[in-house]
């Protein structure tokens, strides 16, 4: 598929061209799709057991202090100028489940402090009347491909989504190939989309290492990383590896291979993995097992797997079909290790109890289905029974068409669950795009949902964040203004924009 | 959520069986917020009545016929059935799966001659959930043909349920592609796709005149035919261009060869409206494809449908973007064209670019695209805004056929959705559609 894919944007003809071909849009979604990221979550393995609660990542403790799969801290974020703001008369969706009419929501110093309908104007705090307005934290996405296919999508061939040129490019991180002024930031800011998780592309079997970033403008990728948020490693099943290597008479050429060359990497990871926690327990003073007078040799790629083992990277697996999901799982427990989301995952509704059970989220489209053979059974409920079978479950984008509207991403799941006669709140639906995605993601304690202590991302709407009319008219990222739909000469322009004709006046 | 549980039992024994529009017996839809004639004037508590395919009654006060089967809409939206003018409905079932893929030619003698409509499957098993979900027209265009820049003779398609054809008018128009993906096959410049498209015009002609053509000939004689029809103006030229520079080509290629020209994607038309106006070519557009995403896109902007409208250009839609073309074809249709409305375009001319404004563009207003006394009852009734995503079609006719509310789609959510079993029939599968507009909580303030 991927084969074609590269095929059409080439000007050579695929074995399926499509209507895809003849559309820049269309090969653009298809590229990134192709591309897009699914990240197995690694878990903690047995010795190393620090199983991470329901839909959360799993954080560094000391059991791996040293060791060589931890990153470090890379992050130059910085909190961009905060102001001191107190909303009124808003209508609040907190992210959390909750919603207040008349309500009062209060930022001081790029911080939540209070939300109510009573609370007093303190001194020196700019009061904005936002009546009409709907209020909702910043939007969270797990599943983009921002800065690492950086618009316009044609301008590298190829671009740096995916290091496709092994089945396990585990040592590769998406902060290598991300490009900080991809004019996308901007347009995802104005739909309100504040925290992002990019991820290299599904065309191998371990695709590498993911980046949480903060949608504020930024010169390097140092600048907009969330400092703490833990790494993903991504993973794929199913058609888009065995197609890429498939086509080229390489292993795997089917789905059983894509297993098999997974469970190869695994068992060489388990051991590396074993290798280091014995000689880092000789370190610390402990016994050592084995022979662990050296540091065993470093090697990148089994770095990354063996942090999935110690439960300090978190696995995000690209899987469409409920059997490549399962598969998952066996391998999961075979080798001792957590995933935390499948995504797109279109599949998902018909192994809802598997998740829940395994703690595993489904990072999903609203209503794609039925444009390749492993899409066929997708479900525009599929959102909505998940939610309803109590597994944790979130909306992504994966493309930039879908990522500019996740406001109606999340209206249309719940539109469908409703229709299936399933009881969905708006209040409910706005935590598929806010707080799901941030516990997903390791931030959840810190960003998704508007509560005291909370960093301030927030989006003010012109009106229902699920109505096609409505559009961000302030978009607060930790608590400064970065997006205003008014402002005068618009939007803040990427390098890339300036003298571009989008931004000619109209004749 | 409770009128699913009480409406079913209600709708059968007030009602009985719901009304198909099937024979010749009238159906009269009442009460409904009634969008008629092709300025779409809207009409409160209207009724629409029609027998035996066509629309026989419209309007505030209109009679009801003896013996008609009355569907009541209070509350509710009634609009035409709309029109999506750029999909490959009844070309695929999976666009990425040859077998189920009929939209490309990839050898073979023919190019411009490429004609669709000898694929289109009325058991494609996508057009039951884009019926349902309001759609009951569409142009149903090739992706490519082994000559480039053409693609192919397009159709229009009209989905009646259970009809044996889906043709509603053949070759409305030859495709063809410039940009950069045309670029890419054609020789990796812009300007070989004009360069081709010019020769093989200046070939059928010197075919058609009877004389030789210099040099080595590259069109079939089907091929010849079919230009011969662009030649004379009896089939439009559609030609995909979305950079302000190719829509100027297309331009002076029109005016150069005399031709009927159809732009089609034209993120970068707003910066051509007042010619692409002054010269009556219509364009055919997503509103979502607003951004910066390619190089033939650098100028694209949210207000591109708005911008176009305003200075008199002509304008449908299609929603094409990524995969939200065929699968969800209805959805992403309606939704599409509320963003339009969000970005400057009046309501009512979105709702024309989905309904008589391609009629008219692809030729069908004889028949379609406007609910008035006599055109086929093409109909939906919504739940409310038709925009919204949150609204929901809750009838759709196709020449008065009633569309199945069964589809692959739900009867694979019933199998898998626990307590779908006992949740009983759709209560939209009644006639008592207006329960459901006033008791839902309608599009979002």
């Amino acid at each position: 598929m991927r084969a074609w894919l590269e095929a059409g944007l080439s000007g050579d003809r695929g074995p399926n061209p499509g209507s895809a071909a003849r559309r820049a849009p269309i090969l653009i979604a298809l590229l990134a799709l192709l591309c897009s990221a699914f990240s197995l979550q690694g878990c903690a393995a047995p010795s190393a057991a620090r199983p991470a609660p329901h839909g959360e990542a799993p954080r560094a403790d000391a059991t791996s202090r040293g060791a060589p799969w931890l990153a470090g801290e890379r992050s130059r974020y910085r909190p961009p100028s905060a102001e001191d703001v107190l909303f009124i008369n808003a209508t609040l969706l907190d992210g959390a489940g909750g919603r207040m009419d008349k309500g009062r929501l209060l930022l001081r110093g790029g911080v939540i402090v209070a939300l109510g309908t009573e609370l007093a104007v303190p001194p020196g705090v700019q009061v904005v009347d936002a009546a009409g307005r709907w209020i909702t934290p910043g939007i969270v996405d797990a599943h983009s491909h921002a800065g690492v296919i950086a618009a316009p999508f044609d301008i590298e061939q190829p671009n740096d989504v995916n290091e496709s040129t092994d089945i396990n490019t585990a040592h590769v991180w998406a902060e290598h190939s991300f490009q900080a002024q991809d004019p996308s930031f901007g347009r995802l800011l104005a739909a309100g989309v504040t925290s992002l998780q990019v991820l290299p592309g599904s065309s191998n079997l371990f695709g590498g290492r993911s980046v949480v970033v903060r949608n504020i403008p930024g010169r390097t990728v140092y600048e907009m990383m969330i400092p703490g948020a833990p790494q993903g490693l991504k993973m794929a099943c199913g058609s888009n590896p065995k197609g890429h290597y498939g086509a080229k008479g390489s292993f795997p050429a089917s789905r059983m291979g894509v297993v098999a060359g997974q469970r190869e990497a695994w068992l060489r990871a388990q051991q590396y993995h074993d290798d280091w926690q014995a000689w880092l327990a000789g370190e610390r003073g402990r016994p050592a097992r084995g022979n662990a007078a050296q540091p065993p040799a470093r090697d990148l790629r089994l770095d990354t797997l063996a942090g999935v083992l110690a439960g300090d990277i978190t696995v995000h697996a690209h899987c469409y079909r409920a059997d490549d999901m399962a598969h998952m799982i066996e391998m999961a427990r075979e080798f001792g290790f957590r995933i935390a989301a499948f995504h797109h995952a279109v599949e998902a509704y018909k192994i809802a109890g598997l998740l829940v059970n395994a703690g595993i989220c489904a990072a999903v489209w609203s209503d794609w289905s039925m444009f390749k053979a492993e899409a066929v059974d997708g479900l525009r409920e599929n959102a909505a029974i998940l939610d309803h079978a109590g597994a944790c479950v979130m909306l992504h984008s994966d493309v930039r068409g879908v990522g500019v509207r996740m406001n109606i991403e999340a209206a249309k799941a719940m539109t469908y669950g409703r229709r299936a006669g399933l009881d969905i709140s708006e209040e409910h639906a706005i935590r598929w795009i806010t707080s799901e995605p941030a516990k997903l993601l390791g931030i959840g304690d810190r960003i998704g949902t508007l509560a005291p202590g909370m960093e301030a991302d927030l989006v003010v709407w012109s009106g229902h964040p699920f109505s096609v009319y409505s559009r961000p008219e302030r978009v607060y990222v930790h608590g400064a203004l970065l997006y205003q739909h008014d402002a005068p000469g618009g939007a803040r322009a990427a390098d890339f924009e300036l003298g571009q004709p989008a931004r000619e006046p109209v004749p | 959520m409770t009128y699913r549980r009480v409406l079913p039992a209600l709708a059968v024994l007030l009602f009985g069986a719901p009304a198909t529009g099937q024979a010749g017996e009238p159906v009269a839809i009442v009460g409904a917020t009634v969008f008629a004639g092709e300025s779409m004037t809207r009409f409160e508590g209207a009724t629409v009545v029609f027998q035996g395919g066509r629309i026989v009654a419209v309007g505030p006060g209109a009679a009801l016929p003896r013996g008609a089967r009355i569907v009541q809409a209070a509350g509710c939206w009634l609009t035409p059935g709309l029109m999506s003018s750029d999909t490959s409905l009844g070309l695929t079932d999976m666009a990425w799966v040859p077998p189920a893929a009929d939209h490309t030619l990839d050898s073979g003698p023919f190019g411009p001659a490429f004609d669709i409509r000898y694929a289109l499957n009325p058991d494609a098993v996508l057009l039951p959930q884009v019926r349902a979900d309001g759609l009951t027209r569409a142009i149903s265009s090739p992706g490519r043909s082994p000559l480039p820049p053409f693609a192919g003779l397009g159709a229009a398609i009209r989905l009646v349920p259970g009809a044996d054809d889906l043709l509603d008018r053949p070759q409305v128009a030859l495709f063809v592609r410039a940009g950069a993906a045309a670029a890419a096959e054609a020789g990796g410049t812009r300007a070989a796709p004009w360069l081709l498209l010019r020769a093989a015009l200046d070939e059928a002609r010197t075919v058609l005149a009877g004389r030789t053509p210099a040099g080595e000939r590259r069109l079939s004689a089907a091929d010849v035919e079919a230009l011969r029809l662009v030649l004379e103006r009896s089939v439009p030229l559609a030609i995909h261009a979305s950079r302000a520079a190719d829509i100027r080509e297309a331009l002076r290629l029109k005016d150069d060869y005399g031709l009927s020209v159809i732009v089609m994607g034209g993120e970068e038309a707003w910066r051509v409206a007042s010619r692409l106006a002054a010269e009556d070519v219509p364009v055919v557009l997503d509103p979502t494809s607003d951004a910066l995403t390619s190089f033939d896109t650098l100028g694209a902007r949210p207000d591109n449908a708005a911008l176009l409208q305003r200075a008199g250009v002509r304008i449908a839609f299609a929603a094409y973007v990524g995969f939200r073309g065929d699968f969800d074809g209805g959805v992403a249709l309606r939704e599409a064209s509320g963003y339009a409305v969000a970005a400057g375009l009046p309501w009512d001319e979105a709702l024309r670019a989905i309904t008589i404004s391609p009629a008219q563009i692809w030729g069908l207003d004889g028949h379609y695209g406007a609910i008035r006394v006599g055109a086929d009852a093409d109909l939906v009734v919504w739940s409310g805004d038709p925009f919204e995503v949150t609204t929901e079609a809750l009838a759709v006719f196709v020449r008065g056929v009633r569309v199945p509310r069964v589809t692959r789609q739900s009867l694979l959510r019933d199998r898998y959705l626990p307590g779908a079993a006992t949740r009983g029939v759709d209560p939209a599968d009644g006639d008592a559609l207006g329960m459901l507009c006033t008791a839902r909580p309608g599009p979002p303030d």
